[in-house]
């Protein structure tokens, strides 16, 4: 894994191996994975052999890069990472630290801390914290501060894949967050920074203690992403619409009106034709958007309106079919599953 | 949370970890406008990283090819040998990865079982469909057998062995050697191998999006072999082997494949249809596994079982 990490920069270097080195760490912890295997994560994301010793009483125990344990040595080699009686360390031989050494002698020694005692739940980590307004917005200010987040300052929390391919770099606190969608790479910036990443969902504008909503907004805005031009989807772009469907992001089931919608999914211009009747405020608008004749859009019209009950151009019904497409959009969106291809520079 | 397709079993809590990594290299679903990154991402490392540690010797080799000369390594222990050989065709989804991509583990037998190893670039599809693939393959099983002596080898004694993609090309190798009255293979190692063009099993479609190797990568290296053909009457079994209808006959074959991909059931299946025709073949479908988690995921316990039964296969089938 180590050679893959490495390949991973090569093949991007703007592709934080960090956060994927924290996102498998996280897997590895909500799958109750045991001491064996988190060392041999560790030794095989290092490349290098990972002891441990529990005390200072305590037999050394060292895995291999290829899973195996290896003969114990009579002491540990000192320096590494030393937390509460853990003594942890990656072998390098002259050849100076890895690149990852640090999270990964982190992420393992909080895994390991878990691990051992049962009794001790992972403290979330400071930015998931931020996120959650069922904490104590206390201990929400608290952690906020101690990420340089202060009140009295308009930020925005961000969301992309882990795989995303960022062109600006947020400059904020980030984290990998773990979602109702899957793990996502999240930050939080200022209201007004610039940061460009594809596919990328940004949140709306708030002070810190509501955090958790631009957060939500944020989500909800990446899984539209692979309908928006750039793929960078901006929850302020919805306006109203952003909070309406960050309150639930993932429904349980479909009412019938995105039923209809996902029904109408499955002709290969059901989508397309939906999206340009709500954006549009005539027929004939909405058929110039999609390259149709006039009466094409008619006919199309009248299937949809079968599938919906009612006709999708008029007042209110406009707003149902609109709001039904943003649903199944958000549900259906596969913009954390597909990696989106990376752009390299052709080899010289 | 979203419903699971119906057949879809979960992936091991290591596996799971190990892809946070891994999709960044090796993306689940592989379109067609992704074959020149897939290239790239799968290319093996340089020679010396290879190598590094190793104590084996590599002689690069020209071998006459279908019409064209391919280029081709022989790797053997650096002293000695067993006289038994492995012809290796590596794995890339018809598409990409060159003679060491992925080949690790093959390496390995070279040190622990002293075996000699020919790994061939054989041409890659879309831009050379089948049969291209596959009849280079076979050719360098002819050169390897008219060259055995010569290379240390006895001739009863080599098995054709891949993965994926290369295992499908062994599988199709296997076949051919038999119809056609070829060097006869004391085996065929058949690492969770691309069998079938239909995609008509419930595995195929049960991990859209997810581990490696997904049905529309699977959809695209099908489609940039046989073009046009793939699905139909027209294709034949040394490049899907799923469609053979006679396994009678073949050499003793080792299929592994994960639980949790989708070659399950065509490796399953092919088994099933191997016994059947009274062939000598071990089967091992691994929980919890994606597709080629040895490969990618080498040090998980999962794997390293994996890893771990092949070998004594590979011991047994090999002994002089």
């Amino acid at each position: 894994m180590q050679e893959l990490l490495g390949r991973l920069r090569a093949l991007d270097p703007t592709a934080s191996q960090g956060l994927r080195v924290i996102a498998c760490f996280d897997e590895l912890m909500a799958g109750r994975v045991g001491t064996d295997g988190l060392l041999s994560a560790a030794a095989a994301l290092a490349g290098r052999p990972v002891g441990l010793r529990r005390g200072p009483e305590a037999a050394v125990v060292r895995v291999g890069p290829d899973g195996r344990r290896l003969a114990p040595a009579d002491n540990s080699p000192g320096g590494g990472l030393v937390s509460d009686d853990l003594q942890l360390w990656i072998e390098r031989t002259g050849e100076g630290e890895g690149v990852n050494d640090a999270i990964i002698l982190e992420r393992l020694a909080l895994a390991l801390q878990v691990r051992f005692d049962q009794s001790r739940a992972p403290a979330p980590r400071d930015l998931a914290l931020l996120f959650d307004d069922t904490i104590d917005v206390a201990v929400r200010r608290d952690a906020a501060t101690r990420r340089g987040l202060p009140s009295g300052v308009r930020v925005r929390a961000i969301a992309a894949p882990l795989f995303a391919v960022w062109r600006t770099h947020p400059s904020g606190p980030e984290d990998v967050v773990a979602t109702d969608f899957g793990p996502v790479h999240a930050a939080v910036v200022p209201a007004a920074a610039d940061v460009a990443a594809s596919p990328l969902g940004i949140g709306v504008a708030v002070e810190r203690d509501d955090l958790a909503l631009s957060f939500r907004t944020a989500v909800v805005a990446l899984r539209l992403a692979d309908s928006a031009a750039d793929r960078i989807s901006r929850a302020d772009d919805l306006g109203v619409l952003a909070e309406t469907l960050a309150d639930q992001p993932l429904r349980p089931r479909m009412d019938a009106d995105e039923e209809a919608v996902a029904r109408l999914a499955a002709h290969p211009w059901g989508i397309a034709t939906l999206d340009a009747l709500v954006r549009s405020t005539s027929v004939r608008d909405a058929a110039r958007i999609v390259g149709i004749h006039h009466s094409t859009m008619t006919s199309r019209i009248e299937t949809i309106t079968a599938e919906l009950g009612f006709s999708p151009v008029d007042g209110w019904a406009r707003t149902r079919t609109g709001v039904a497409l943003l649903r199944w959009r958000v549900r259906t969106s596969r913009v954390l599953e597909l990696p989106a291809p990376v752009q390299v520079p052709a080899p010289a | 949370m979203h419903s699971s397709p119906p057949g879809r079993t979960v992936f091991h809590p290591e596996l799971r970890a190990a892809l946070a990594v891994i999709g960044g290299v090796f993306p689940p679903t592989v379109t067609p406008d992704l074959i020149p990154f897939m290239r790239r991402s799968y290319a093996s490392p340089p020679r010396e990283e290879l190598l590094a540690g190793r104590n084996v010797r590599v002689d690069d080799v020209e071998v006459a090819g279908w019409g064209a000369a391919l280029e081709a390594s022989v790797v053997r222990p650096a002293a000695g040998g067993s006289g038994a050989g492995i012809l290796l065709l590596h794995s890339g989804g018809m598409m990409f990865g060159d003679r060491f991509s992925g080949t690790d583990h093959a390496l390995s037998w070279v040190e622990e079982f002293g075996v000699a190893l020919v790994t061939v670039d054989y041409r890659l599809a879309p831009e050379h469909p089948d049969p291209v693939p596959f009849e280079d393959c076979y050719a360098t099983l002819e050169w390897f057998a008219s060259n055995a002596r010569r290379l240390g080898v006895d001739p009863d004694r080599i098995l054709v062995a891949g993965a994926s993609a290369g295992g499908g090309l062994a599988a199709g190798v296997a076949l051919a050697a038999r119809d056609r009255g070829g060097p006869r293979l004391c085996g065929q190692l058949l690492d969770y191998p691309m069998l079938d063009d239909r995609g008509r099993t419930p595995s195929t479609s049960a991990f859209d999006g997810v581990g490696v190797w997904d049905r529309v990568s699977n959809e695209t290296g099908w489609r940039a072999l046989l073009g046009d053909r793939v699905g139909g009457a027209d294709v034949s079994p040394y490049a899907a082997p799923a469609r053979a209808e006679d396994l009678r006959d073949l050499p003793p074959a080792f299929i592994d494949v994960g639980a949790a991909e989708i070659f399950r059931d065509e490796a399953v299946d092919y088994a099933r249809r191997l016994w059947e025709a009274g062939v000598d073949a071990e089967l091992h479908v691994w929980p919890g596994a994606f597709h080629a988690c040895d490969i990618f995921a080498a040090h998980t316990t999962i794997a390293r079982a994996m890893i771990h039964a092949r070998e004594d296969w590979l011991r047994r089938t090999l002994a002089d």
